[in-house]
């Protein structure tokens, strides 16, 4: 047995959406220190895969362990669904999401929107909280934005304070979900300048992107999707250097 | 000065018993109100089907039947519950059904059904996203409803909130039909007491004035504390 659990697996996830099959059996596993690039065209469920890992989507089928632990399932009549919430919850709070449009909390500022969770979701004292934030804050980038509104912050400054939040989780995965389609092409760079740094330091990370280059640079593993089915993956060499699919080679050709 | 003839200190305590019945009923009210909201975007059919029926009986039946129907009713009621419990288990538990706890019910069982429209608009009004990103980061519903779904509902509900406010205030003037000494039956009385209604009616014009001045004020205040973050500061 290994000394530590695999961060995050999931086994042949299945999902429809009414007559519509998106997920037609999908898996993956991140070791410690990976970080898996999701590419494929829009409508390839790259996505809806994402948000079944931490059940923002619930999968009809398959399996998903997080740090060793599998999520247990039963099925209603509503469909599959966990069977207990306080799992799920737990769960969730060991893999951090940044979404494509931010969705930091509107009401709070920078900052208390990064020890939000910590704090009342990880019970961690506020003092050491507010620590932890302030150096995240500087890592980032936004000391100067602390106390700022969300809808003060450029997208740019959202996005990385997102990245901020997820990190003070101390998360097990960190999921991304196209982190920087939401942006300016001129705010695009700090925010994968970020990223960047968090895939050197051996940060476990899941990435639905359209950023190529990254996609190369970092990633240990890329799986290309096409309608709901993994249709080619392996190292960023192989599957990006050089494609085998006709439909692969020509979602890599340049566009214009 | 106006010469309120004696019936200044009767005036105010009718005064006391608006506002008291005014602010308990709000609370019934926005307690029910949530609930209302709450059942109706619930994927459990008999809580919707509950709902529905509750809000579109209310909104359909005139305040003052309502509020007879509920009074009278109640006192059969607490009557029937007190013979059972003489006749079955010898306990003498005769008790009146209390006039002004038949008001605060009413008026909030009638305004619980407007809030929960209120309500439930403004729930759907918050941002699926900033939901997702709690849920996302491990709270569980209820810290989700307390951090997040609450305060940013709350913008959106405040002007449906305050209108319903202001209309509950004026109908306390209701009560009166029950039994209920409040301010308005108070001038009443002194009207024709006196044959000088406007010496009492007036004073009584300009207090509602002064309730619902105070009131908006208040309700600004509290837009502008659920606007923040929200631009336009």
């Amino acid at each position: 047995m290994a000394a530590t659990p695999t961060p995050l697996e999931v086994r042949n996830i299945k999902k429809r959406f009414g007559d519509t099959e998106v997920l037609k059996g999908l898996s993956l596993q991140a070791q410690k220190g990976d970080v898996i690039t999701l590419i494929g065209a829009s409508g390839s469920g790259k996505s809806t895969f994402l948000r079944c890992m931490n059940l923002l989507e619930q999968p009809d089928d398959g399996d998903l362990i997080v740090h060793g632990e599998p999520v247990r399932f039963k099925t209603t009549k509503h469909g599959r669904e966990p069977e207990d919430w306080k799992q799920v919850v737990q769960m969730r709070a060991k893999l951090s999401m940044v979404f494509q449009s931010f969705n930091l909390w509107a009401h709070m500022t920078l900052l208390e929107n990064i020890i939000e969770a910590p704090i009342h979701v990880l019970k961690k004292p506020k003092k050491e909280a507010l620590e932890h934030a302030h150096a995240l804050l500087d890592r980032v980038g936004l000391t100067a934005r602390a106390n700022a509104y969300p809808a003060q912050m450029s997208g740019g400054q959202q996005q990385r304070g997102a990245i901020a939040r997820a990190l003070a989780m101390d998360p097990e995965v960190m999921l991304f979900d196209e982190p920087t389609s939401a942006l300016d092409p001129e705010l695009v760079g700090d925010v994968l300048k970020v990223m960047h740094g968090l895939a050197e330091e051996g940060r476990t990370m899941v990435v639905v992107t359209h950023e190529m280059g990254f996609a190369r640079d970092v990633s240990s593993q890329v799986i290309y999707l096409h309608q709901g089915l993994v249709e080619e993956a392996g190292p960023p060499d192989q599957v990006l250097g050089n494609p085998q699919s006709p439909r692969l080679q020509q979602f890599l050709a340049p566009k214009y | 000065m106006i010469d309120l003839q004696g019936y200044g200190p009767r005036l105010i305590e009718g005064a006391g018993v608006t506002v008291q019945l005014a602010v308990l009923s709000l609370i019934l009210a926005i307690i029910l109100g949530l609930l209302t909201a709450s059942a109706k975007m619930s994927r459990n059919w008999f809580l919707r089907r509950t709902a529905t029926v509750y809000t579109t009986l209310i909104r359909g039946v005139p305040d003052l039947v309502l509020m007879m129907l509920l009074f009278f009713g109640g006192q059969i009621g607490v009557n029937a519950i007190s013979d059972m419990l003489y006749y079955s288990y010898d306990i003498d538990l005769y008790i009146n059904f209390n006039a002004f706890a038949a008001g605060v019910l009413t008026i909030g069982f009638i305004f619980g059904a407007y809030m929960g429209e209120t309500f439930r608009g403004a729930f759907m009004a918050v941002d699926n996203g900033q939901i997702e990103a709690g849920k996302a980061y491990g709270m569980s519903s209820s810290l989700v409803f307390r951090r997040i779904r609450f305060p940013q509902m709350m913008r959106h509900a405040l002007p449906g909130l305050s209108n319903n406010w202001m209309v509950l205030l004026k109908t306390t003037a209701l009560v009166s039909v029950i039994g209920l000494t409040d301010m308005v039956r108070v001038a009443a009385e002194a009207s024709r007491a006196t044959h000088e209604p406007f010496t009492f009616l007036l004073p009584v014009a300009v207090a509602y004035l002064l309730i619902a001045s105070v009131s908006e004020w208040i309700f600004a205040r509290l837009q502008k504390h659920y606007d923040i973050g929200f631009g336009g500061q």
